[in-house]
């Protein structure tokens, strides 16, 4: 892919274009163009990635502090005793177990759309189109990263939503059918065998699911490979525009919108703690256990509030599931629940049983 | 490039087609994502059920029945007992602080469980057309049928129904069991008496000569005198089916236990160990002449639970 010359200037410092003349400071709001303020391709692909770093590493550690606060119930004070007792890397590998989906989502979109933007305006004469964001962002990723988004997003995509990684995967590398052989019939033969294989993997679970009657389970497992047939090559001029906005739009939105559920993820396990005195009567404290030393055990409470128990009167505590594990569906492909991701899939057959406690039920 | 100019012309309007698709999919699977379970959760039955939050959960159960349900050395033992200490464990009441066995005679299962004495009853309770209409039951977990247990010394003279109907012999059985009125079915001239383990010493001490119950009730009794009694296969007919005994008013608790039998049921279907089979083997299994699988627990619920996912 080339860079348009005509594209404008990203965000950035003021920046002295080297040799002719220095130019005004440019503030982040300018978006004049064409670029007055033309940058050297090398220093706008340096500046890029410099953001973009600052971002990977700033983002989790912003969502982290914020998922202290909400974990401590917007309470300073319990706030302040997480941030005392929750290690900043227990907190960074929290934030990476519960947010890795949402991170893949994120890139794979980005990157897949960045393509066939990318491709389409490449057609165009020089000049005629500002560069869509997600092509820039697209076009300064090493492929490496791309890569590396995919196998993300490969191990922690529920199956059920796996299957939209081909056409994604088709779109961002801009693959076409007739990569596949150069005579039309042996390119037929073996799409038809790919989809073939695909078909014999997922047809018990097709056939449940619409015994079962979810269409949009019978949509999301058997349309995308067909997409991924048609989706890489140009867009239509008149379609590019509003469908750039529309997706950056769409992007940013869905990003908050999901972002929200993984802020307010527990960072701590979930645990019932049997509390009372030997032979006396026993409470159930169901939370999370901030810190153990050798008086106290610390528990915030599932419903709110902070529980100091003394270690002596600690009875027994059990690890529990949470209600938002739960599934939704009642579907499997080959022994994989649909809505486990490949990781959990494999981490289910490794420790196949799963044991709740009667703990875990009793308290509410 | 070879593509013909229609190709050309089309591949644009395709390429839109299937970028949108593929977006309207991905919404759809955004939105699908954050919705919630179609079908109720274990977790919402048990809030919806009268159980909730109490400290302790109450379970009626035998205290005189060898094997089913026996109150041995203070402590409750048997069959039933296991099997109501599973349901409970999986209702969230595990261990001796929580779980609180009150012992019921036959006759008082169906007002202890009407009166709010006891949540569940787990005592050799057989599902009747006329019990449903006072009393849930959630099962069976159990299928039993009528037999005649004999002393030695007269096990090969009693060995039909016939024999039975022999006025040299007398047979005693429990009063206002199923047992009676299917003996009366079949003109069988029988002793009452209040229950089994009176005839069984009734026999002993030579009062009578045969005691016909349901199947477990008599294997308990000859777990007890292995050396003294056998017991007849006679072809009664009739089967009963055993189930846990739940309040009227409590159909989320009713279909829970139901869930939970159904659970251990469909483990041992499984080729796995299933609390029924552990149960079995421990109590009843080696007194039985042969060897019963869990019959298939009836009106199961659909539930979500937290191990719908663990693999099968």
């Amino acid at each position: 892919m080339t860079v348009s010359s005509a594209a404008a200037a990203p965000a950035g410092e003021p920046v002295a274009d080297e040799g002719v003349r220095v130019e005004e400071p440019t503030a982040w709001y300018d978006r004049s163009w064409p670029g007055s303020h033309r940058l050297d391709k090398v220093e706008r692909r340096a500046q890029a990635s410099q953001s973009f770093w600052t971002a990977l590493v700033g983002v989790p550690a912003v969502f982290s502090v914020l998922r202290l606060g909400i974990e401590a119930g917007g309470e300073l004070q319990t706030t302040l005793l997480l941030v005392a007792n929750v290690g900043p890397v227990n907190l960074l590998a929290g934030f990476l177990t519960t947010a890795a989906r949402l991170l893949a989502t994120a890139l794979v979109a980005v990157f897949a759309l960045g393509a066939v933007f990318g491709a389409s305006v490449d057609r165009l004469p020089p000049g005629t189109r500002r560069r869509p964001l997600f092509a820039r962002w697209a076009e300064i990723t090493p492929a490496w990263l791309v890569l590396a988004s995919f196998l993300l997003a490969l191990v922690t995509w529920p199956l059920l939503y796996l299957p939209l990684l081909v056409p994604a995967f088709v779109a961002a590398f801009q693959l076409r059918p007739e990569q596949l052989h150069e005579r039309v019939a042996p390119r037929v033969l073996l799409i038809v065998a790919l989809l073939g294989g695909y078909a014999w993997l997922l047809l018990p679970t097709l056939l449940d699911a619409a015994r079962q009657g979810k269409p949009l389970v019978v949509a999301l497992l058997a349309l995308p490979p067909l997409l991924a047939l048609g989706i890489s090559g140009p867009l239509p001029r008149v379609v590019i525009g509003p469908l750039a906005s529309l997706t950056e739009v769409a992007v940013l939105v869905v990003l908050v919108w999901a972002s929200l559920p993984v802020i307010s993820t527990p960072v701590l396990p979930l645990t019932v703690t049997t509390v009372g005195p030997v032979n006396g009567p026993t409470e159930d404290v169901r939370g999370h256990v901030v810190t153990t030393d050798d008086v106290n055990m610390i528990l915030l409470q599932e419903q709110g509030g902070v529980r100091y128990v003394p270690v002596d009167q600690v009875r027994a505590q059990v690890l529990c599931p949470s209600e938002e594990e739960l599934p939704r569906y009642q579907l499997r492909i080959h022994d994989f629940h649909v809505e486990d991701s490949l990781m959990e899939g494999l981490g289910r057959r490794v420790r196949p049983v799963h044991r709740i406690d009667a703990a875990c039920r009793a308290v509410g | 490039m070879n593509e013909s100019s229609t190709g050309l012309r089309f591949r644009p309007v395709a390429t839109t087609l299937a970028v949108a698709l593929t977006l309207i999919l991905a919404a759809a699977a955004g939105c699908d994502s954050r919705q919630e379970p179609e079908l109720p959760s274990v977790q919402e039955k048990l809030r919806e059920s009268h159980i909730y939050g109490q400290p302790k959960l109450r379970i009626g159960v035998a205290s005189n029945e060898p094997l089913m349900g026996e109150l041995r050395d203070g402590v409750h033992v048997g069959f039933d007992v296991e099997i109501a200490r599973y349901i409970a464990a999986s209702l969230g009441y595990e261990g001796d602080q929580r779980l609180e066995f009150v012992p019921v005679s036959t006759e008082d299962r169906i007002p202890a469980l009407q009166g709010g004495t006891v949540d569940l009853v787990v005592s050799s309770f057989s599902m009747t057309e006329d019990r449903k209409k006072l009393v849930s039951f959630a099962g069976p977990y159990f299928v039993t049928t009528q037999e005649v247990m004999v002393p030695i010394r007269l096990k090969d003279k009693i060995r039909t129904i016939e024999d039975l109907r022999d006025p040299a012999y007398k047979i005693c059985t429990s009063g206002g069991s199923t047992t009676e009125a299917e003996l009366e079915k079949h003109q069988v001239r029988t002793f009452v008496v209040k229950d089994v383990g009176d005839c069984v010493a009734g026999i002993r001490a030579g009062r009578y000569d045969a005691v016909s119950s349901d199947e477990t009730m008599l294997a308990g009794f000859l777990s007890r005198h292995p050396t003294e009694f056998e017991i007849v296969d006679m072809p009664f007919g009739t089967s009963e089916l055993i189930g846990v005994g739940v309040p009227i008013s409590d159909p989320a608790l009713r279909d829970l236990v139901a869930f939970f039998l159904d659970k251990s049921y469909r483990l041992e279907r499984a080729g796995r160990a299933s609390p029924w089979q552990t149960a079995y083997n421990r109590t009843l299994g080696p007194w039985l002449r042969a060897e019963k699988p869990q019959p298939q627990p009836l009106e199961v619920p659909e539930l979500v639970d937290f191990d719908d996912k663990a693999p099968r």
